[in-house]
């Protein structure tokens, strides 16, 4: 173990050309998938906090459910939808890069959606009354809840790339760990760990708490901000 | 201007009756009347906030109109900046700043004021605009007797140079005695003109306590 562990340290000093492919994939996924679903769910997560419309309660329900989505599942229906015989097979989208983007946009877009609103639910009201006190019309209203809520924002964006950096069950079913290809950091784990390779996993062990270390000092940082 | 006449009911409960009536520009007229007798419900519907029963069109939609609520909102940004919000005009916000004892604070965040500090950006939010009709909802009711002064001139002024009528939702007769020409008393939701239950009112509410120029009316 102790041998592992000295390797492991060894390995992300040295800078090994396989585990730096792994960050790399991991890196272009994590950071693409974050970012769509927070392009996708910030206007969203603001709609559904700062407008009452007809069907507005399904859809909070329908996105808090899909919050608890068992990655697998969601794995599962990418690779029946992208598979030779799916409707979407033509494509050629299995063991990609980006359908594993694609499927983790799919799981942690309704948790940028639901961040939003909660937070937006709390300060729409006021904000509203004001923007209209002022004559302004929706769109102005809009960019002022942003702008109100953009350490909401940063902080939806950390929790999204903190889920998708450590996410497995989907990518490894869509992506299929294909070394030098499709690997990231959670399916490299696994992998090494069933070769018996501990070293590596530990590495990317150690680098992916980090990380998650780090996304969590700015995420209570941000908090802290917001309480303010 | 033309206030048509609308109603407010919330569950069976009607709680405004409003007959319509009709606003002088460059004008202020007071609204008046104890706690529960409609007048911020008045003041909301005017400004679009909140829906009269039917959607009834209350104002002509060629009337623009500003509106402050009596819950002042400061948003995330520099006192400066809120009551600018994109405008341009710099030098009638440091006007108005100065007139509120808020110059020193203009680089201030909005969201480190005081009630009393807020509600008084957000009185210079308004006033740095043109609107044709302006309602304010107890807008010194937080403000120190020296911002209160200083608002009761700023909004006078506006009234005159916007030539734009104003509704003030007010609790002090004596604020009302001093800046309106014309009031509208609200009694359990419907505007009440009968002399006597005005005196009524007048002589239970008559003094104002801790208000500039106290003398009720």
């Amino acid at each position: 173990m102790k041998t592992a562990f000295a390797k492991a340290i060894e390995l992300i000093l040295s800078g090994s050309p396989e585990l730096l492919n792994i960050l790399a994939t991991t890196a272009r996924m994590s950071l693409s998938s974050s970012l769509i679903a927070l392009l996708l769910g910030v206007p969203i997560g603001i709609l559904y906090g700062a407008v009452r419309f007809p069907g507005r309660t399904p859809l909070v329900v329908i996105n808090r459910t899909l919050t608890g989505m068992p990655p697998v599942v969601c794995g599962l229906l990418f690779y029946l939808l992208f598979s030779g015989v799916g409707p979407f097979g033509k494509m050629k989208l299995l063991f990609t890069v980006k359908l594993m983007i694609i499927a983790q946009v799919v799981l942690i877009t309704p948790i940028v959606i639901g961040s939003m609103e909660t937070f937006v639910s709390g300060i729409a009201a006021p904000v509203r009354e004001t923007a209209k006190g002022l004559g302004f019309n929706g769109v102005r209203t809009f960019f002022l809840l942003a702008n109100e809520s953009v350490y909401q924002i940063f902080s939806s964006y950390l929790m999204a790339f903190a889920r998708a950096i450590a996410e497995v069950g989907a990518v490894s079913m869509v992506g299929g760990a294909i070394a030098w290809k499709t690997n990231v950091m959670t399916t490299a784990i696994m992998q090494y760990t069933n070769m018996g390779n501990f070293s590596l996993g530990i590495a990317l062990g150690i680098i992916l708490l980090t990380i998650s270390l780090l996304v969590n000092i700015a995420v209570t940082l941000l908090q802290g901000r917001l309480s303010s | 201007m033309r206030i048509n006449a609308f109603t407010k009911t919330y569950g069976s409960r009607r709680v405004l009756d409003f007959p319509g009536c009709e606003l002088e520009r460059g004008k202020i007229c007071a609204v008046i009347g104890a706690n529960g007798s409609g007048k911020s419900t008045f003041a909301s519907i005017l400004a679009g906030t909140v829906t009269a029963d039917g959607k009834v069109e209350t104002l002509s939609s060629k009337i623009s109109c500003g509106f402050m609520p009596q819950k002042s909102y400061a948003f995330r940004m520099s006192v400066l900046r809120n009551i600018l919000l994109n405008g341009n005009d710099l030098k009638k916000a440091e006007r108005v700043l100065n007139e509120l004892s808020l110059m020193e604070l203009k680089n201030a965040g909005g969201k480190t004021l005081s009630g009393g500090e807020t509600a008084k950006m957000a009185l210079a939010r308004l006033l740095v605009r043109h609107y044709d009709l302006l309602i304010l909802d107890e807008p010194c009711a937080s403000m120190d007797m020296k911002g209160t002064i200083a608002a009761e001139r700023l909004i006078t002024e506006y009234a005159q140079k916007e030539n734009a009528a104003v509704i003030l939702v007010t609790h002090s007769l004596a604020q009302a005695k001093r800046m309106a020409s014309c009031i509208l008393f609200f009694d359990d939701g419907k505007l009440n003109d009968d002399p006597e239950r005005m005196e009524e009112f007048l002589r239970f509410y008559g003094s104002d306590k801790g208000d500039p120029g106290n003398g009720g009316i």
